[in-house]
Formats: C-alpha cells, sequence, structure tokens
C-alpha cells in the first residue's frame, strides 16, 4: 500500500506485523537476537522525545555507523519526529565526516564507537555542534550521552505525524566537479519511493542486508521496503562473514552490488561440474531465491548463470537523487539487457539522448548549492540523470552509456575523477593528472613535471610518483584508492579549449 | 603461515604460487577485488581460528602485511 512519510510505514507495519520480528542480528559469534516491529516504534519513539528534550526536534542530526538496531533507532526517531537524518559514511576520513557534519548543519551528532575518532575532533571542527550521542556507551561521559541512558529516561509514546513534503534526509553523494553534494530527500520522496511497486514478496521474507546503510539504495530497499511487506531483515555484520552469516540467517533475499555477484558467480564457475542443487545448498542455503542487484551495471550473462541455480536477479537503476529506484525489474517479468520497467511513481524521457525522469521521489535539490541544483533539475520537475538511454512502450528502461564525468565502481560508489585529479594534482611533481576507471578499478595516468624533477634531483620518477599515489591511498576510503598508475613522457592530447581530452 | 595463506590467496586469484611474494599487494599485483579479498579473510579466520576486525585490515595492502597481521592477532590469543 502506498505511504506518504516514513511514519505511516512503520505505524502500518506495526498494525499487521507488530510482534513479529522486524530486525535481526548477531549477540555473539553464533547467536542471534531480534527486535519486533513493535520494539522499533517504541526506541525509535523514545529517540524522538528525546530529541524533544533536547530541544533539537526539527533539527539536522547526523548519523553515522555500521548497520545496527542503534542506527535504525536513531534514524527512525529522527525522521519521524520531523527532524532531518544526515546518513554519513562510516568509513570516511575523519576530516571529511566533520566537513560534512558541518556542511549539513547538524546540531546532533549519533556516532559508533568504532568512530571514536571523530566523536574526539568533531566539536573543535564543528562549531554548530551540540550534542554527541555515542551508540554503544552505557553511562554520559563529559563529551558524550549515552543512547541507552537517554532513550530509557523517555516515556513510551510519542505522536508526531510529519507531513509528506516535509524534509526527511539529506544524504551524500559524490559530485563531479568533486565535491560531495546534499542530496535533500522528503519523506514523500523516501516513503512512495520504497512502497509504490509491489514487488509480491510474501510477508515474513527474510532479507539479509549486506551494503552500507548510508547509501540509498540499502536504506531505501533493505529497510524501508522491507519493512513496508512485513520482511525481517538480518544485519551482516561484516563483509568478511558475510558467508558464514548466509548460513546463520537463512535470507530469501540479498540485495547485492554487481561487484558481490560477479565475485560469487566465479565460485559458481568453479563448481560447474557439481550438481546446481547441491551448489546452491552450499553457497546460499535451500530458502535462497533472489538477488537485487543495484549501484552499477552488471553483466546480463549473470541472469542465466544464475537461473541455473534456481536464483533470480532482479536488476534495478536509480541514483540518491530519486530516492534512488527509478527502474526495476520484477522476478514475473524479466527482460535481458535492460534494467526493468519504470516504478510506477516516475515517468521518463529522453532528451538529447540523455535520460531525463520525473515523480513524487525526485529530490528538492542538492543541499545550499542552488548552482548544482539548477543544473540538475529543470523547472518543471524534470531530474537529468547524467546517463543515456532511452525506455520502451512498456516502460522498460534501456541505458546506452554514460554523459556525466562520474566512476560508477562495480561496488555502487560513485566516484568523481575530478577530486582525485585535484588531490593528487596538487603535488608539484604531477604536471598532469587523469583519473579513469581501467578493467573495473581505478586508474591514474600521470605526465610528470620534468622540470621540477630535474630541479629537485629526483632520477626515479616513476618511484616517486608510485609513492605519492601510496600516500594519498592512505588517506582515502578504500573506495577512492588508486590501484593502477601510468606514468606518461609526453602531454595529454588536448581539446580546443585546452582542457584534456578524457575519451 | 606464509605458505598457507599463498595457497589460500590462489583459490581467490589466477596466479601461480611462486608469483606471490611477501611485497605482493593484493589489489594492484595479485587482481583481487575488495570484496574478493573481504571473503578471504572470512576463510581465514577459520583457517587460523582467529577474529578478524573489518576496520583493522583496511590498511593491509601486502601479502606480507596480512601475514604479519594474522600472527599478531594468532598471538593474543
Amino acid at each position: 500500500m502506498l505511504c506518504s512519510t516514513i511514519r505511516e510505514i512503520l505505524l502500518q507495519s506495526c498494525e499487521k506485523y507488530g510482534d513479529s520480528d522486524a530486525v535481526r542480528y548477531k549477540a555473539g559469534k553464533n547467536d542471534i537476537a531480534s527486535k519486533t516491529y513493535n520494539d522499533l516504534k517504541r526506541d525509535s519513539e523514545c529517540f524522538s522525545a528525546a530529541l524533544h528534550s533536547l530541544r533539537e526536534q526539527g533539527s539536522h542530526i547526523a548519523i553515522t555507523g555500521m548497520t545496527s538496531y542503534f542506527w535504525l533507532t536513531a534514524y527512525f526517531g529522527t525522521v519521524n519526529s520531523g527532524s532531518v537524518a544526515v546518513p554519513l559514511d562510516v568509513s570516511l576520513p575523519a576530516e571529511e565526516m566533520c566537513e560534512l557534519i558541518d556542511r549539513a548543519d547538524a546540531t546532533v551528532f549519533v556516532v559508533d564507537e568504532v568512530r571514536a575518532d571523530v566523536a574526539d575532533i568533531v566539536r573543535e571542527r564543528c562549531p554548530k555542534l551540540k550534542y554527541l550521542i555515542s551508540m554503544q556507551k552505557e553511562e554520559d561521559t563529559d563529551k558524550m550521552i549515552s543512547l541507552n541512558r537517554l532513550l530509557s529516561e523517555q516515556e513510551d509514546g510519542f505522536d508526531y505525524m510529519p507531513a509528506p513534503e516535509q524534509l526527511a534526509t539529506i544524504m551524500f553523494t559524490s559530485g563531479t566537479t568533486g565535491k560531495s553534494k546534499g542530496v535533500m530527500l522528503t519523506h514523500r520522496n523516501l516513503a512512495e519511493n520504497a512502497t509504490c511497486l509491489d514487488m509480491k514478496f510474501p510477508e515474513g521474507t527474510v532479507l539479509m542486508s549486506v551494503l552500507p546503510i548510508h547509501h540509498a539504495y540499502c536504506l531505501s530497499m533493505d529497510f524501508l521496503k522491507g519493512f513496508s511487506t512485513g520482511a525481517v531483515v538480518c544485519i551482516n555484520d561484516s563483509l568478511i562473514r558475510m558467508v558464514k552469516n548466509i548460513k546463520l540467517f537463512r535470507p530469501n533475499v540479498i540485495l547485492m552490488v554487481p561487484l558481490m555477484i560477479e565475485t560469487i558467480a566465479k565460485k559458481l564457475e568453479d563448481a560447474a561440474a557439481l550438481p546446481p542443487e547441491i551448489v546452491k545448498k552450499e553457497i546460499f542455503g535451500e530458502q535462497f531465491r533472489t538477488i537485487c542487484s543495484g549501484g552499477a551495471y552488471m553483466p546480463p550473462a549473470m541472469l542465466d548463470l544464475f537461473g541455473k541455480y534456481g536464483i533470480d536477479i532482479l536488476q534495478g537503476y536509480g541514483m540518491t537523487e530519486c530516492s534512488p529506484v527509478i527502474s526495476t525489474t520484477v522476478s514475473w517479468n524479466i527482460r535481458k539487457g535492460t534494467v526493468g520497467q519504470l516504478v510506477p511513481n516516475c515517468e521518463a524521457k529522453t532528451v538529447d539522448e540523455e535520460l531525463w525522469v520525473r515523480g513524487s521521489s525526485v529530490m528538492q535539490g542538492y543541499y545550499k548549492m542552488p548552482e548544482e541544483t539548477a543544473e540538475a533539475l529543470t523547472e518543471d520537475g524534470w531530474l537529468r540523470t547524467g546517463d543515456l538511454g532511452y525506455v520502451d512502450e512498456e516502460g522498460f528502461v534501456y541505458l546506452t552509456g554514460r554523459k556525466k564525468n562520474l566512476i560508477i565502481t562495480k561496488n555502487g560508489e560513485n566516484v568523481s575523477p575530478e577530486e582525485l585529479e585535484n588531490k593528487i594534482g596538487e603535488h608539484h611533481l604531477v604536471q598532469e593528472i587523469l583519473v579513469r576507471e581501467s578493467e573495473g578499478i581505478i586508474e591514474a595516468e600521470i605526465f610528470p613535471d620534468m622540470e621540477y624533477a630535474a630541479k629537485k634531483e629526483i632520477e626515479d620518477i616513476a618511484g616517486a610518483l608510485r609513492q605519492l599515489i601510496d600516500d594519498y591511498n592512505l588517506s582515502a576510503p578504500a573506495y577512492k584508492r588508486v590501484y593502477r598508475l601510468k606514468v606518461r613522457d609526453t602531454e595529454f592530447p588536448k581539446t580546443p579549449s585546452k582542457k584534456i581530452k578524457r575519451y | 603461515m606464509f605458505e598457507r595463506l599463498v595457497e589460500i590467496i590462489c583459490n581467490y586469484v589466477e596466479v601461480e604460487p611462486e608469483n606471490v611474494k611477501k611485497e605482493s599487494r593484493f589489489m594492484e599485483d595479485l587482481g583481487f577485488t575488495s570484496f574478493d579479498f573481504m571473503s578471504m579473510l572470512g576463510e581465514l579466520e577459520d583457517e587460523f581460528d582467529v577474529e578478524i576486525e573489518q576496520k583493522e585490515v583496511a590498511d593491509i595492502r601486502t601479502v606480507g602485511e596480512a601475514v604479519a597481521y594474522l600472527e599478531s592477532i594468532s598471538d593474543e590469543k
């Protein structure tokens, strides 16, 4: 059923599935703990009440951490009190995380203890910040409030109904110019995207959430959509233990990015001589039936390969700016070579080969970035996706290329080449640099400044550049690291406006 | 430990055991993807009966660094 606020999703789910498990997670090595829909409603309402008591209801609340019940409590408590959640990538370097907290005007920061390093410096760097809340600490400290303590002091029940047009979440996404942009999404944007299409997953379907929760695809499809259909969402505590956790939680469905699918495909190919039902049982368990794929391009051959094992891959397409799903495949209408059909709340057209979309899930704009917003949105509400493609009469979406200068890695992360070029290019030894994707990894090609090398008596220029890349990598999150270096001995070819030719 | 690790590495990527050196880098030299690497760490947990923390392995780049890390957590036990 279509819901227009995240509060409505939670209330309806509680009414229908109240005492059923909403979330399962590991408690110890092989034990499972769970929380019901009613637990999530009660605890998140306590968080809403806590924000009210801190006089921060309506403020911007930054949240970072591994996927956890605490994270979900803080997220639902924030948005359902009419406040704005700002989910942040837990793997960001501390300085970058502080910059985003500051740019998002957050006054409260809810932080997982794995990022105690950020908690240590954030007060100095973010003058607007008033409260730091620790997800795990049992007692308050001089710097931090304990989430547990805060929740335990609230009375149950916080009756507030946000309006569909109210801002719910600001999600940061890589911009093509290098500065990440805060995508503003309302309750309607997110809730209608999650509930506008019935994918016919039966109530009680077991999902296992393996993607980072600060991404729109994971937050929206694993959790908002999952909860709206009465699913049990199991939290994979680490990618290291995904295989073991599949055996522990016995999921029916997992949302993945193509990198994961292709890695598992290699294992399936290695086991091609064995009977498919035995291989499936060993890797996924008999109960497993569906992989939803999104975030990046997936080779169509994967559909047939997994099909042999009785597993459907439902490929989708979207972007954070569209909350995020634009199109998806459904199990009863799979068409190879497409990224599925437009979801019901989305219309599309092709303008100069670029796909434009419009509908109730299209963002309000980028937070405090009017120029970038005007570039992305037309006055009559169309979102320029930056992707080249078209839609056929039945609503199937075909993607043919990309207009925007953005690397989309196989694990669905968007990386701006210009951001990396600017950072690495700051060094005097780099005269010209081009960053691109090649064979699935990020590659940098550099034309060194020979005069500088001569002046500084650098003989092993390639070695010095290698060291420079190593130093950059140490300061960058894993998905922004450069894994291959090419050194040129001539300048790059240029366009008439003297820019380096990218293609 | 190094020899056993090399055997396991060769199950994940197409590389000959003699070409895996302590200074080989997982991504650049051996062709690991980030997800291959994570999956292999899961197998290493069972193989060496240790518990690996994801944030502690973020900066491991070479085979030698992986051996040193595994030895350090085995010693803690």
